[in-house]
């Protein structure tokens, strides 16, 4: 019996030792779906802002560009006639031509005061943190502050760039009240204040950049001006790409400068896309054609980013 | 849809609050057994100043007086006034009292956003014994009255009687053709040809209401009668752009550029120009930064083929939406009346809706104001279409390009009406 009863444990212990492997692989399909379920717990957040703040509202401003709409009343399925009326309104032509001339020159022009300040912040400049604050300040006051200061830097009378040109003997300008210059006040507004972010963004990669290769560039006998073109700016590229994408798309979006300094005017010489949008919706209680107006300015950015990734080659180095 | 959605529950439940209060009252006007809380929307009372005047006073004095109702403020400015409007629209959540400026009344009591204070026994009848009737349009559309008026802004002449005695001038000019004269005598440039004194400022005001002074005052309106076509580009709006564009471009009587509707103080203040087209507030504007000069200041009306200001101003209206309608005619009855509205002027300057505060201590020691409630016969108000808070946005850069030389004032206004009547149209 004892050896029976031996056997039988015997037989019982080694048939559970078969099936131990059993319980691991259970444990594992477990933990598999346990990981799956902690990775959606986790995305949940950025998934759920994703859809109720990016997804839907783009997908509702592309079907309401189709209607007329104006929150009084229930939308209206109008087709292509905000489209249509985008093409032959000569003021939203205006804005659209603006905010490209706006864009054209802020962005390249910030950008290479920025990347140049950024390689001279770089160096072991004496008081180099007060400088890289003073830079960066701009983007951190609110732009309607900014605003209001370059208004009175620019009043006529008694502004303090009128005040210089009547020091060195050339008269003043009404520099927001002239269609000739009011567009170009406000770009040396948006270049003075895109440079420090773009400044902050180019340091960083300055910062990471390998300091070897200009020891060896050196050793070569390669001045600073050529280091500069052979090494920093090629590597510079990937955070070129980066900072050239987000000022389009801010130069694009650009709304409370011009809403401040000049309200769009004088006779439409500095009204931009967004600024029209503002009016469609704010102003005029036309969603629809707000929403038509959005899109087509989606649809510049869209494009535009698509062509500076052909060109520069996205983020690669 | 879903905002669709809710527009139409908030409907359901409109008609279920107004067949309650209804029933409440019987149909009566009043604000007897009315409570409840409800929320006042205001584009005036800015500031710590007015939040003082309207929290501090007038709201704990109303809810003293009728108990049972809470006052919640929201408050915003002229310039988002608008977005506040829209986007509360949208979100079905309306203010049950709504303070809005003239010209916006007709679009949104067209949209059925406003109730009908005709079923509370307010009417234009009822109030023309208390307020002038060319005051009391503003508040009407369609024959009924959406909106009572309780503070006024106008826009009139304003002189420096100081600088015009220099010029040998003993009054301020009561025509064009004098207003003129005047202001060529009047302007001063130095050795360099800068502008240091204008003769007329024209450009411290916003263009458009600029423009309406000289249209009203030359016989125009904005619109034909029955309100289905623009009339702004009339022969005599066109005669009125001209009149402006001549003053700046042959005239050179100011230049531009010289002021902007952000000039924080008036030119006739500080001696920048001798005259100008403004507003009423600038007498409490100069009490405020130089009183002697203010004693200098004499308000005048401009006269084309008749005189004429123009005149703004505050409205209170009552949400059709609103489930505490009784609760929001009392507080719309009680921010009209003399004190309140008294109050509310004092603070920003401006001009009582009420005739019988001409007789006030505020008004009798205010030559603009009074100035401005003696002339009301003469006021006219703007907007009398339901597009024009769409059109008027768009006088701006109209009125800009002609004085800019970019446009003749009969193109400039041949193409503002051509977008305008598609705007009333559509």
């Amino acid at each position: 019996m004892t050896s029976t009863t031996g056997t039988t444990t015997t037989a019982r212990q080694d048939a559970a030792a078969r099936t131990l492997p059993v319980p691991p692989r259970a444990s594992k399909n477990t933990q598999s779906r346990r990981t799956r379920r902690t990775g959606w717990l986790m995305l949940a957040p950025a998934l759920l802002h994703t859809v109720i703040w990016i997804a839907i509202p783009v997908a509702a401003t592309v079907v309401l560009s189709f209607t007329d709409y104006s929150v009084f009343d229930r939308p209206q399925w109008i087709g292509l006639a905000n489209y249509t009326e985008i093409w032959n309104d000569e003021v939203f032509r205006k804005a659209t031509l603006n905010t490209v001339i706006y864009t054209f020159f802020t962005v390249p022009f910030s950008m290479g005061i920025a990347v140049v300040i950024a390689v001279f912040l770089h160096t072991k400049l004496r008081g180099r943190s007060i400088y890289r604050a003073a830079f960066f300040l701009p983007q951190v006051t609110a732009t309607v502050a900014i605003a209001m200061v370059w208004l009175w830097m620019y009043n006529p009378q008694y502004g303090i760039v009128n005040a210089f040109l009547s020091f060195i003997g050339v008269p003043g300008k009404a520099w927001l009240a002239d269609p000739s210059f009011a567009l170009g006040a406000v770009i040396v507004v948006g270049i003075w204040q895109g440079i420090g972010l773009k400044m902050l963004i180019y340091l960083a990669a300055l910062q990471n950049m390998d300091e070897s290769l200009y020891e060896a560039a050196s050793i070569d006998g390669a001045s600073p001006v050529q280091q500069f073109f052979r090494i920093t700016l090629p590597l510079l590229k990937p955070a070129t790409f980066f900072v050239f994408v987000v000022s389009v798309i801010a130069a694009f979006q650009v709304f409370d400068l011009v809403y401040v300094l000049t309200d769009g005017g004088p006779a439409n010489a500095t009204t931009m896309m967004t600024y029209e949008v503002y009016r469609s919706a704010f102003q005029n209680f036309r969603m629809g054609m707000a929403c038509a107006q959005s899109v087509v300015l989606f649809m510049f950015l869209i494009v535009l980013t698509v062509i500076n990734r052909r060109l520069t080659g996205g983020d690669e180095t | 849809m879903r905002t669709t959605r809710r527009y139409v529950g908030s409907g359901t439940a409109l008609a279920l609050a107004t067949c309650l209060a209804l029933a409440a009252c019987g149909g009566s006007s009043g604000s007897e057994g009315a409570d409840g809380e409800i929320t006042l929307l205001t584009p005036i009372f800015e500031g710590s100043t007015g939040k003082a005047v309207l929290e501090g006073e007038l709201i704990p004095q109303f809810e003293k007086e009728n108990p049972g109702i809470t006052v919640n403020v929201d408050y915003t400015d002229y310039g988002s006034l608008n977005e506040k409007l829209t986007t509360s629209i949208a979100s079905g959540l309306v203010p049950d009292v709504m303070m809005m400026g003239v010209g916006w009344i007709e679009g949104f009591a067209d949209k059925g956003v406003l109730a009908d204070l005709g079923d509370y026994d307010l009417s234009e009848s009822s109030l023309s014994e208390t307020m002038n009737e060319q005051v009391l349009q503003a508040g009407e559309w369609d024959g009924k009255l959406y909106a009572v008026p309780t503070m006024l802004d106008t826009r009139y002449g304003i002189a420096r009687k100081d600088l015009l005695a220099e010029a040998g001038f003993d009054s301020p000019p009561s025509t064009w053709e004098e207003l003129r004269d005047y202001a060529k005598a009047l302007t001063k440039r130095d050795a360099k040809g800068k502008l240091t004194q204008a003769g007329l400022d024209v450009m411290t005001l916003d263009p458009r209401q600029m423009f309406e002074v000289f249209l009203f005052s030359n016989g125009g309106t904005l619109f034909n009668e029955d309100g289905t076509a623009p009339a702004f580009n009339s022969p005599e709006g066109v005669e009125a752009l001209q009149y402006v564009v001549d003053l700046v471009r042959k005239d050179k009587v100011e230049d531009i550029g010289y002021s902007s509707s952000d000039a924080d103080t008036y030119p006739v203040i500080n001696g920048r120009a001798a005259m100008m087209v403004g507003h009423n507030d600038y007498w409490v504007k100069a009490q405020a930064s130089n009183p002697e000069v203010a004693e200098q200041l004499v308000p005048f009306m401009i006269h084309g083929t008749q005189d004429a200001m123009f005149q703004g101003g505050t409205l209170v209206t009552v949400a059709n939406s609103s489930p505490n309608k009784d609760a929001a005619v009392a507080l719309l009855e009680f921010l009209t009346d003399a004190d309140a509205s008294l109050a509310a002027n004092e603070q920003r300057g401006n001009v009582p809706a009420l005739e019988d505060l001409l007789a006030s201590d505020y008004v009798t020691s205010n030559t603009a104001v009074q100035f401005a409630m003696e002339n009301l016969d003469n006021a006219h108000p703007e907007g009398g279409v339901p597009a024009w808070l769409e059109i008027r946005g768009d006088f701006e850069a109209a009125i800009q390009a002609a004085l800019l030389g970019q446009k003749t004032p009969q193109e400039a206004l041949d193409g503002l009406a051509a977008s305008a009547q598609e705007a009333m149209d559509r």
